[in-house]
């Protein structure tokens, strides 16, 4: 095998090559994948019984106080979120602008969407102080004639991201169909049965691939308008509040921006190990590397100036509440937590305008973690410290979050990897047909890095 | 078919057993549902019955109606017809029912084992032990047997002394800690009269304390903040709008001292001083009334030595301020001076200074007929403890007080108590002495047995049971009287069958005495209606004994370097409300604190002494040692540290055991201050309290204006709100609008709505770690700011206000609401519909009043303190936001009845139980619909004093009008 990575280097990889590479990665790992399978469930299993904890035993077990309602569950939510916004990015809006970069990223970044999505919703069930009731934020018919108030920003919420999720699942599905078709040719057993399940029926007709087209064109349009519009809804959670440090108009392309960085960061931290451990530097090349990268400095670009602009207007407003609470961000008590995030997600991404910084995975790959710390810290900065230094300055109080806290966040990354990895070793993770679509440029980045090299 | 049982009983039985195995099946294993087969005539499910009685928390003597429910009592409200509470009750008042239902009272007779540990008995058993002891006791000669309690009440304490006859003693001690006995010692000095008077502080321009906290705890708090209030309200005098003028000179400010002019910051001991410096500077300007009779010389070599230079000198308080409070006493038409110190120089200052100033009978009153002093006489006590000692006692039998916790240590109580052989502890919980006595009988609470009160002349009121016993407890007069016609008392001696009839024979002496032609039975029906029988007292002319000059008091010295002063606590008083989990989470209105003792320590001494915030330090006096937390604030004078009495129990239940440290074991017998030396341990210790900083940072949260401004009518200028906004349909309101009216300026920061909240709306209390935890329950809150420094000139000295929900009519915890849980009512509350919370939160995130509480946990109340809970009110589950409703309970509860009687809702009828119970009436709630309503006329009549909380800022347009707290704007005092 090692000999055919070799030959592929050498040229650019053909059709075959493509096939081989993504067909040998669906084999499921050794002793080794299994046990980081078993590790994440590990944390998945604490959390669940933390979470089990809590929901018997009442809210008490967190660290929420009586200003602090929110906070890390409600920074979780919107951190993943966040995270969900670069997988349609990359494969919806980017898919209709025919970015050449995408194809062999695509399919991860939606990946990645679903689980993150999937995490996301965890959360707000996981915040309430009743979570058995949780499906009374939804319009569903019943005896009391009882409906949501579509007033209140959480039922915007409860629409957002119940149909981000749908589409997003949809479009991820629509895309492996001729994927999974082409593992499942290749199949034994069980997983022969499973992704002829999952192609449904697909054999690649002149019709199939018309409609196929038609379909995940009409899917994109779809989700592109969700990109903007599901954080933005996110951001009004706090923008519609009156709360100073929350109510501000700047927060829906302020939050929209910030999910792209976060998420495409997010890429960037699965996409390097990934490669790495797969050994699929040939389909996912410096070239893509360094696209992502750009991407990333253009959205840290703009949270930096989000951040200026907000504080701008606070301090043109002059309104004596924001500024102290604006004051307490910068230099109270928790403003450590502020300054650190300007590090990860002003400085340190100024980085990447650096060009060898922005091909080199080991650059990217540490990079992109602070970028994952600053984005979480952003939203714990706002969403804790506005609570904590609220209208009423005898009832401030700050937070620090509790064990179960603590251990339902790690949970939440354990179960969004555990899910991942599941994911990228049973269905194709890079999308052969995309790749195969867009083989030209691929031929063209890998000449132009080697030229680059030279 | 056989003959027994034919076809048509077969079905019968049949199916009245399928129904008895059916209708089990739909109730919860265990539960009994239990009918009334003879329903009570006074028991009508669902309508509360009312009764009136008395408090006894304290000597203050306030008629109570209790509002019971099937057969429980669920909340005290003050008794309108009693003219000391006027209807209105103080927080310890309201959490009274919390010792009823303690779940760490005694509920059955113990013996103390010889091996120290206690075996449950009967009552029998009890009863022939203890009676086979007094009469050994009684044959064994005189005054072998002795009582020691706090007065009961006139025909309790009769009845205790009749007992005691029958077992050939005298020995009756009345004694309780904090009796004040230096006050009637003065009066005895001054006028020859062992009562003390009763101060009309409404009629007074100015007045100053001196130590005494009136509006906290002393002598009839209620009483005292509601005068004091009306002192403090703006109206004419002298053809000019003013607010009296007063001054608090003390170790620390309270919040009696805070809603003062001026705090006059001294060492503890050097009140009288000052109070002589205050009366040199009356006599030396010839502010001395000439009807007061006093011969000018004689008051002015009396004064002597007391230039305020002098004393300004000795006692390190400017010249300027006591020439000051001179001038405003002497200036002043109708004037006060009270006196709340351990020591007799100055309560007879305070009462030379009325004197001369001709107030004596206009705001100093001594009644006719006033009740003799209903407490023994310092030897008796000493006398008891040292006949103990001497093995001269046989049965001791303690009732109401706690002398091993607040015997101070030199009187050597704990090894007295040891020599005597049988200690019988009558009481509730069991405290500290419980811990020494060998035989611990549980007797009935007030709220359940029959007490009568004689506060002071004129004024008597019945104690009647309001509900059966709790426990299985027994009265302590019924028991005294029992076991007293036991020993073959004849009925002469004993003439009473119970604590009832005797009550209803003190009665009937009282009808003969005013004279009231009635059958008894319907006087004493219509006393019990009442309340008790109230009379206007007249007032008698004294005479001002001018022997008092002969004894010129000693010029003070400069005291001390660091001295201890020991204040009674707001709540928990002398310790006795220490087992009350709703008077120890109710933070004290100053220092915020809620579940400990601090010790007070002003930053300068901490400074110097080394302490740092919160550091434990040992204060070492020569009677004993403690070990607490500091408080670093600047609420205490400078060279003082300030602790508080009530905690550092051993015993005494679950809520008061090991928290704190005792102040009394601090003191010398008699002295509530103290030489002490500190020392800095390093430790850090934990202070809990909800309060997070002082500093309002220029908020419009408690509001001030000055008197003068007043006067001119000139508002201070504000922020205006933005025109209302509507993005929604306006809300109407059809029938009733409902507002409060909140007198920012009356509240003195007592606390009492606080704890009416708790009690009326089933609040949970979560302790020390959750309040520290930021989850403290209450829906009210004293809120408390300090003014800054470069502003205290145009300040009052705090700003202290109730904050609760403001129900506002743009609430911003409503439309984020996602499942409609608060929504809006008709009558303009913002409500909040329990099962329909899901636990977002969000409604408090959105609040910028922060008066939302979230239920963290399945509050609990241990039994039988759930037997308190209203049942009108939901007890909320764990997750769910809970809130202010304005009481709509007891809104409803009035609408009903008003519907019944087929007639409009009257303004007045319906009150929250924090407007209900506000001694001093700072809160009035009605219809902001009505313009009549006295709710709206007050915020009509106070245009200028108006305010509404953060609605500029949020255009919240809140149902609660506030009207600003008025302070003198210079010059101050």
């Amino acid at each position: 095998m090692a000999a055919a990575v070799s030959t592929t280097t050498a040229q650019a990889p053909t059709f075959a090559d493509i096939d081989r590479e993504v067909r040998r990665v669906l084999n499921p790992g050794g002793l080794q994948y299994w046990a980081w399978i078993c590790f994440c469930l590990f944390f998945v299993l604490i959390a669940g019984a933390l979470w089990t904890n809590q929901v018997y035993e009442g809210l008490g077990v967190t660290h929420l106080t009586q200003p602090t309602m929110w906070a890390v569950y409600i920074t979780n939510f919107v951190f993943w979120v966040g995270i969900a916004h670069s997988g349609t990015l990359i494969s919806a809006i980017l898919y209709l602008f025919r970015t050449r970069w995408r194809t062999a990223v695509y399919r991860l970044a939606e990946t990645m969407t679903v689980f993150a999505v999937l995490t996301a919703g965890l959360f707000p069930i996981i915040h309430l102080g009743r979570p058995w009731f949780f499906y009374w934020l939804a319009p569903y018919p019943n005896e009391r004639s009882l409906q949501p108030d579509f007033r209140s920003p959480l039922v915007w919420d409860f629409f957002a991201i119940s149909t981000y999720l749908t589409i997003s699942s949809l479009f991820l599905f629509m895309g492996l169909i001729p994927d999974v078709a082409n593992a499942r040719d290749a199949a034994k057993g069980w997983r022969k049965t499973f992704y002829s399940i999952m192609s449904m029926g697909w054999r690649g007709t002149d019709r199939q691939w018309r409609h196929f087209s038609m379909a995940y064109l009409l899917l994109a349009g779809f989700a592109t308008p969700l990109v903007l519009s599901v954080h933005s809804v996110v951001s009004w959670d706090f923008a519609m509040a009156q709360l100073p440090g929350w109510h501000s108009t700047i927060f829906a392309p302020y939050f929209v921006a910030g999910a792209i960085f976060s998420g495409v960061a997010m890429v960037l931290t699965l996409l390097i190990p990934i490669r790495k451990i797969m050994g699929l530097e040939d389909l996912i090349t410096p070239w893509h590397l360094d696209n992502l990268a750009k991407v990333i400095l253009l959205t840290s670009l703009i949270v930096s100036y989000s951040y200026i602009c907000e504080s701008f207007m606070v301090w043109y407003s002059q309104d004596a509440i924001e500024l102290a609470t604006f004051h307490q961000r910068y230099w109270g008590p928790q403003g450590y937590l502020f300054w650190m995030m300007v590090a990860c997600n002003c400085v340190i991404p100024l980085l990447l305008f650096v060009p060898r910084i922005r091909i080199s995975a080991v650059w990217l790959f540490i990079i992109s973690l602070f970028v994952n710390v600053g984005m979480w810290l952003e939203r714990f900065v706002i969403i804790e410290g506005s609570l904590a230094t609220n209208t009423e300055p005898s009832q401030w109080r700050f937070y620090h979050p509790s064990v179960t806290e603590i251990f339902i966040t790690v949970g939440s990354f354990a179960w969004f990897l555990m899910l991942f990895s599941l994911f990228a070793r049973f269905l194709p993770i890079i999308s052969m047909t995309e790749l195969k679509e867009g083989i030209q440029w691929l031929r063209e980045a890998l000449r132009d890095n080697y030229r680059r090299a030279a | 078919m056989s003959e027994g049982l034919s076809r048509r009983s077969f079905l019968k039985i049949a199916s009245a057993a399928g129904a008895a195995a059916a209708i089990p099946g739909c109730e919860p294993v265990g539960r009994e549902l239990i009918p009334y087969v003879v329903p009570d005539e006074n028991v009508i499910p669902g309508v509360p019955s009312f009764y009136a009685t008395v408090c006894s928390e304290c000597s203050a003597g306030c008629g109570v109606i209790a509002r019971v429910r099937e057969g429980r009592v669920i909340k005290l409200e003050g008794n309108p017809k009693d003219p000391i509470s006027l209807g209105r009750l103080c927080a310890r008042g309201q959490a009274a029912l919390q010792g009823l239902y303690n779940p760490d009272r005694l509920a059955h007779p113990f013996v103390r084992r010889d091996d120290g540990r206690l075996r449950r008995v009967s009552w029998d058993v009890a009863t022939r032990e203890l009676l086979g002891r007094l009469e050994t006791a009684a044959k064994a000669g005189k005054d072998r047997v002795a009582y020691l309690a706090r007065p009961q009440g006139p025909t309790f304490d009769k009845v205790a002394k009749t007992w005691l006859s029958a077992w050939n003693s005298t020995k009756a001690v009345f004694w309780e800690p904090l009796a004040r006995p230096v006050a009637r010692q003065a009066a005895q000095e001054c006028f020859g009269r062992s009562d003390v008077p009763v101060y009309h502080l409404d009629q007074a321009e100015a007045l100053i304390s001196f130590g005494a906290d009136f509006n906290e705890t002393w002598e009839s708090p209620v009483e005292m903040a509601r005068q004091y209030a009306a002192f403090r309200a703006p109206k004419e005098r002298r053809g000019k709008l003013s607010i009296g003028r007063s001054a608090y000179v003390g170790p620390r400010m309270n919040v009696t001292a805070a809603k003062c002019d001026e705090w006059i910051a001294v060492k503890p001991g050097h009140e009288a001083a000052i109070a002589m410096s205050v009366l040199y500077v009356l006599v030396r300007q010839g502010w001395v009334s000439p009807n007061s009779g006093f011969d000018i010389g004689t008051l002015k070599s009396f004064v002597q030595g007391y230039e305020p230079d002098t004393i300004s000198q000795q006692t390190g308080v400017p010249a300027e301020a006591i020439v000051r409070m001179g001038q405003m006493f002497g200036q002043a038409e109708g004037a006060v001076a009270l006196a709340g110190t351990d020591d007799k120089e100055t309560h007879v200052a305070a009462f030379i200074l009325n004197a001369v100033t001709g107030n004596l009978g206009k705001t100093v009153v001594f009644l006719e007929d006033a009740p003799a002093s209903p407490y023994s006489p310092q030897a008796d006590v000493d006398g008891l403890i040292q006949a103990m000692s001497q093995k001269q006692l046989d049965v001791l039998v303690v009732s109401g007080v706690n002398p091993v916790y607040s015997m101070p240590p030199a009187a050597k109580f704990n090894d007295a108590l040891r020599q005597v052989p049988l200690v019988v502890w009558c009481g509730l919980v069991p405290d500290e002495t419980a811990e020494h006595a060998h035989l611990l009988l549980p007797v009935h609470h007030p709220l359940e047995a029959w007490r009568d009160i004689a506060p002071r002349a004129g004024v008597n009121g019945i104690g009647q049971p309001v509900m059966q016993p709790v426990f299985e407890s027994r009265d302590l007069g019924d028991l005294m009287l029992t076991t007293a016609r036991a020993a073959s008392a004849d009925s002469k001696t004993v003439p009473w069958e119970s604590m009832a009839d005797a009550v209803n024979a003190s009665f009937q002496a009282i009808q003969k005495q005013i004279g009231d032609k009635n059958k008894p039975e319907d006087f004493f029906a219509q006393a019990l209606r009442d309340g008790g029988v109230y009379a206007e007292a007249k007032a008698v002319e004294v005479k001002f004994n001018a022997s008092v000059f002969q004894n010129k008091p000693k010029p003070p010295g400069a005291g001390p370097d660091l001295a201890l002063a020991v204040y009674p606590h707001l709540f928990l008083y002398d310790g006795r409300g220490a087992d009350k989990p709703w008077l120890q989470e109710t933070p004290e209105p100053v220092d915020q604190i809620v579940w400990d003792s601090w010790a007070s320590v002003h930053p300068e001494t901490a400074k110097t002494l080394g302490i740092s915030s919160e550091e434990v330090i040992e204060i070492q006096t020569d009677q004993g040692m403690a070990a607490l937390p500091a408080l670093i604030t600047e609420h205490v004078r400078p060279g003082v540290i300030a602790v508080p009495l009530g905690q550092g129990h051993s015993a005494y239940g679950r809520y008061a055991k090991g928290r704190g440290v005792n102040g009394f074991s601090l003191l010398a017998p008699g002295a509530l201050s103290a030489t002490v030396k500190v020392r800095a341990t390093g430790a850090k210790g934990q202070l809990v309290t909800p309060l997070f900083s002082e500093d309002m940072m220029g908020r419009n949260i408690v509001e001030a204006m000055s008197i003068e401004d007043l006067a001119r009518g000139v508002a201070p200028e504000r922020e205006k709100a933005p025109g209302p906004y509507e993005m929604y349909s306006a809300f109407k309101y059809p029938t009733h609008k409902w507002g409060m009216t909140i007198d920012v300026n009356a509240c003195v920061g007592c606390s009492a709505c606080v704890a009416a909240c708790y009690a009326e709306n089933n609040l949970a209390f979560v302790g020390k770690d959750g309040v520290a935890s930021g989850r403290i329950m209450s829906w009210m809150r004293i809120e408390r700011y300090a003014p800054p420094k470069d502003q205290a000139d145009k300040a009052p000295l705090l700003y202290i206000t109730p904050m609760l929900c403001q129900q506002c009519s743009h609430a911003p915890c409503e439309p984020v609401c996602p499942v409609f849980a608060a929504y809006h009512t008709q009558e303009g509350i913002n409500g909040q519909n329990y099962n329909r919370c899901v636990g977002t939160r969000y409604c408090e995130n959105n609040c910028p009043y922060k008066v939302r509480r979230f239920n963290w946990y399945k509050p609990e109340w241990p039994a039988p303190l759930h037997l308190q809970l209203n049942p009108d009110v939901t007890v909320r589950g764990a997750g769910v936001m809970e809130k202010c409703t304005f009481c709509i309970q007891r809104i409803v509860y009035a609408e009903i009845n008003a519907k019944t009687e087929n007639r409009p809702l009257r303004d007045g009828e319906t009150v929250p139980a924090c407007a209900q119970t506000c001694p001093t009436n700072a809160i009035t709630f009605g219809d902001q619909n009505d313009p009549q309503s006295e709710m709206m006329r007050r915020r009509k009549d106070n245009e200028l004093r108006a305010y509404r909380v953060l609605n500029a800022e949020f255009n919240t347009l809140p149902s609660i009008t506030y009207l600003r707290e008025l302070y003198h704007e210079k010059g101050r005092a």
